[in-house]
């Protein structure tokens, strides 16, 4: 998730909201009128803190040498939040500050809150919100020290702290871009300090120390706690139970209350939904997982579409949710519809600085669609299937073989979640914890992947039953075991026809319901049925899917005619280059993806070679 | 016949995450912050022991148990442990119950350690459930009562302590292997059928007839069930109109 790859900054980076993108974006005549108006506030805000930033002893001095641009972008940053400007805090979050970290700070730490304190008049809230970026950038760039885990957790605390225990909700805006992240980050270094605390070795006096002390920090009870207060707080389940019921606007807002009706709390309670989703499967509780979002739209346009690591990130926690509970189908399905929806936005985001880390987790779906696509074979998506067997060919060759365990191992391993352990080894009774470092017990990810193996060892043999029986419209059980060999005798022979029919039929969800619903569904051609010892084999014919690669490549089409025809008309010699670079560039992209083969990249809708399990 | 009690393979998963027995207060607690409150543990305890005593199955319910002995490891009690997995054991073959149970747990050894426990049968159970799971879930259903009415330690463990304790055991483990049988026959030996559901000939021959399945000889009909009954077909795509939204919006004007 949130690793150093998250917050690279490349140069120039404008436009790296990853939000789909939108043709209506501000354009740079209004960026003109904006800098106009940064200007007369900077002046505005030097003139203010003129006199307090001298004589502060040693702070001063330090805040001699944070550079001016620095200085000018954060009082610009403050006056920005003081007045709820989301459109300027938009723009600084996103290119402002991973500017300035690219300029100044790509080694080292942004300066303390404390000694920028006197550029935003000492404002606290201001100082926690910079606080939280402060310990981004140390976890994304730099090692955090125990004191910044310590003290990244506090600062978060204090900030979650004033957004539900102030009198009434606050007076503050942020852009959903922000909110998705400070939670994103939330649970990533909740992760990270599990982990790292989950080793008691290479730990020195004053961490273990500490670790003894500190219980309640990062503990899975506190992260739990904020979660479910910011989702209680906002009533978000409940408007979203009553959007779906299709009440209107007004009644929504009067079940969200006074909090849950402004954005800033409704779409923190929102993400809050997405994160427990996320912490309940790395604490290996798929069911609750799936419980949590149970309000959430999945579908299409969803409010979580809007960010795409948050897309990404729910998709990719649910589709494990669903693997977990053995709903290979299900997960197939989600996997495969972000997948697409990757693909298809993949030309918009290759600039973004959060680009890494999301087709970080879109690879480990395509490793998580070859282990479901062998466990449960059945006609998917072929053009992303096509990338998968790209990919994976060796390792799906390995795991259609039947025994290939290892290979599930290691592809399981590559791309599973890092699973957590709610307790910590016992820091607080040295003798114990001596006798837990000598012999420690079995990691959280270990013994998930041993439980999912045994899921691979159940059916196993399927696979070659179903390849026999493929020959034949019938057969007596008796002769059957003949060729299965290993003196099975007709009961071990109908035991694993028995195992092959319980593969071959899932529990599938629908569209609307809650995550945890499912009809019977048969997920294989091959059926068969026993009367006595005769097995009777019957195999549906499935006609091949094209209404999804017409459908997406009518869109395709519709948004190159588009593009196009907003494009400006090529009537002057020169394009106007500085004016709006960045509107013509969606128009190229697409123009050369739509000649085949173009850039040897596979496409989302090639569909070229059949792909069949 | 209702869903619960019929021999044919369920169709809907609805009873399974939320089961029609399932009271209010037990939802509330569930589905809220409640859940992680180690006060109403007991509470959950007693749900699971009425349960036990009454054949009904709620794992959700079982699961919030666990997680609270996540949570909260010197209040984990092996023997509801035990009755946790063994309800999850016997009432369902292939679904992944059994296995989410293990997810919330942890190796017997350090379970016990955190209670101070004398008694380690958790230790030998747990690994014994283990391979009745694995026997169950491939269908080896001979060898799995061949098991559990062998002479191991962790068999004769459950058989004097925790089977008396669960009088539903095995008539639910029958009715589940049952599931499982008439998802692949249509017609299927007696004698087979018997050993399968660890019956007597004579057994058996009742035992089919009360979940309505036909005797007739030495064979035994099974009414299909649409798993049993398969007949090859051509699937044809279907296109949803929700699918083309975005196609008839753009051919609008």
């Amino acid at each position: 998730m949130a690793d150093p790859a998250f917050y690279e900054a490349e140069e120039d980076d404008l436009l790296s909201s990853l939000a789909a993108p939108q043709y209506g974006q501000p354009e740079a005549a209004s960026y003109e009128d904006e800098y106009k108006r940064m200007q007369v506030l900077e002046q505005h805000a030097y003139a203010q803190h003129g006199e307090q930033a001298q004589g502060d002893g040693e702070l001063g001095v330090q805040l001699e040498m944070v550079p001016e641009d620095v200085k000018r972008f954060l009082i610009l940053f403050h006056q920005a939040i003081l007045e709820n400007d989301i459109v300027t805090i938009t723009t600084m979050y996103e290119s402002g500050w991973n500017k300035l970290t690219q300029a100044h700070y790509a080694q080292s730490e942004w300066p303390e809150a404390e000694v920028i304190a006197p550029l935003v008049q000492n404002d606290q809230v201001f100082l926690t919100l910079y606080r939280e970026l402060y310990f981004r950038h140390v976890y994304a760039r730099l090692q955090p020290t125990i004191d910044d885990r310590f003290q990244s957790y506090e600062n978060i605390c204090e900030l979650f702290n004033y957004l539900l225990n102030s009198e009434g909700p606050v007076p503050l805006d942020l852009p959903i871009q922000w909110l998705w992240d400070m939670l994103d980050e939330f649970v990533y270094q909740f992760q990270s300090f599990a982990q790292w605390r989950s080793n008691p070795k290479n730990k020195s006096e004053e961490e273990l120390d500490l670790l003894a002390e500190a219980q309640q920090i990062w503990s899975s009870y506190s992260v739990l706690n904020v979660l479910y207060s910011l989702v209680q707080k906002s009533g978000i389940n409940e408007q979203l139970k009553a959007e779906r019921e299709g009440k209107s606007v007004e009644e929504v807002a009067e079940l969200a209350g006074e909090y849950g009706s402004k954005p800033l709390y409704r779409n923190l309670g929102y993400f809050s939904l997405i994160c427990l989703l996320r912490v309940h499967v790395l604490l290996g509780d798929p069911t609750l997982a799936l419980q949590s979002m149970e309000n959430v739209e999945l579908s299409g346009g969803s409010f979580l579409t809007r960010i795409t690591a948050c897309h990404v990130t729910t998709y990719y926690h649910v589709g494990c949710a669903y693997m977990a509970l053995s709903r290979w189908t299900d997960a197939i399905r989600i996997f495969v519809s972000v997948l697409i929806f990757f693909l298809r936005m993949k030309q918009y985001h290759t600039r973004s600085y959060q680009y890494g880390s999301i087709a970080k987790q879109c690879e480990r779906m395509y490793g998580l669609l070859a282990i479901c696509t062998s466990l449960a074979p059945g006609p998917t998506d072929e053009s992303i299937m096509h990338i998968v067997k790209e990919h994976y060919a060796d390792q799906i060759a390995e795991m259609h073989r039947g025994d290939a365990l290892s290979t599930y191992k290691d592809l399981f391993l590559s791309a599973c979640p890092k699973y957590l352990s709610v307790n910590p080894p016992p820091y607080e009774d040295s003798a114990l914890l001596e006798a837990y470092a000598a012999n420690p017990p079995q990691d959280a990810t270990a013994r998930m992947v041993e439980l999912f193996l045994a899921d691979v060892v159940a059916v196993k043999g399927v696979q070659s039953v179903r390849n026999l029986l493929k020959l034949y419209t019938s057969i007596d059980a008796g002769k059957l075991s003949a060729f299965i060999g290993e003196e099975a005798g007709e009961e071990e022979v109908l035991q694993q026809l028995m195992a092959l029919k319980a593969a071959s039929r899932s529990y599938q969800g629908k569209n609307g319901g809650s995550l945890l619903d499912g009809e019977r569904i048969s997920i294989n051609n091959l059926d068969f049925t026993i009367d006595g010892a005769m097995v009777h084999v019957e195999e549906t014919i499935t006609n091949r899917r094209l209404a999804g690669f017409f459908i997406r490549n009518t869109e395709h089409a519709q948004r190159v005619f588009n593009t196009i025809r907003a494009a400006p008309l090529p009537t002057t010699g020169q394009p106007p280059a500085e004016r709006a670079p960045r509107r013509d560039q969606p128009g190229q992209g697409q123009g050369s993806r739509a000649k085949p083969n173009g850039d040897g990249k596979p496409a989302a809708w090639q569909g070229k070679n059949r792909v069949r399990a | 016949m209702s869903e619960s009690t019929s021999a044919a393979p369920v169709k809907s998963l609805n009873e399974w995450h939320s089961p029609s027995s399932r009271t209010e207060v037990i939802h509330e607690l569930i589905h809220g912050v409640d859940r992680y409150n180690p006060t109403n543990l007991s509470y959950m305890e007693e749900y699971l022991q009425a349960q036990v005593q009454s054949g009904e199955y709620d794992l959700l319910a079982y699961l919030a148990v666990l997680k609270l002995y996540q949570f909260n490891p010197h209040m984990s009690n092996p023997d509801i442990i035990t009755h946790i997995l063994l309800k999850a054991l016997s009432h369902t073959v292939h679904g992944p119950d059994f296995t989410l149970c293990l997810h919330l747990l942890r190796e017997p050894a350090a379970i016990l350690s955190d209670i101070d426990s004398d008694d380690q049968s958790l230790v030998v159970v747990l690994p014994f459930l283990q391979k009745l799971h694995q026997l169950s879930r491939t269908c080896q259903f001979t060898q799995f009562w061949s098991e559990l009415n062998g002479e191991s330690e962790g068999a004769s463990t459950l058989r004097d302590v925790y089977l008396p304790q669960n009088p539903h055991f095995t008539s639910t483990t029958q009715l589940n292997f049952a599931r499982s049988i008439s998802s692949s026959f249509s017609r299927i030996k007696t004698a087979q059928l018997a050993r399968w559901l660890d019956l007597s000939e004579g057994e058996v021959k009742q035992w089919a007839e009360k979940a309505g399945w036909k005797v007739d000889g030495e064979m035994v009909a099974i009414p299909g069930n649409g798993d049993n009954d398969v007949k090859a077909g051509v699937v044809n795509e279907q296109v949803e109109l929700s699918q083309l939204t975005k196609l008839i919006a753009a051919a609008a004007y």
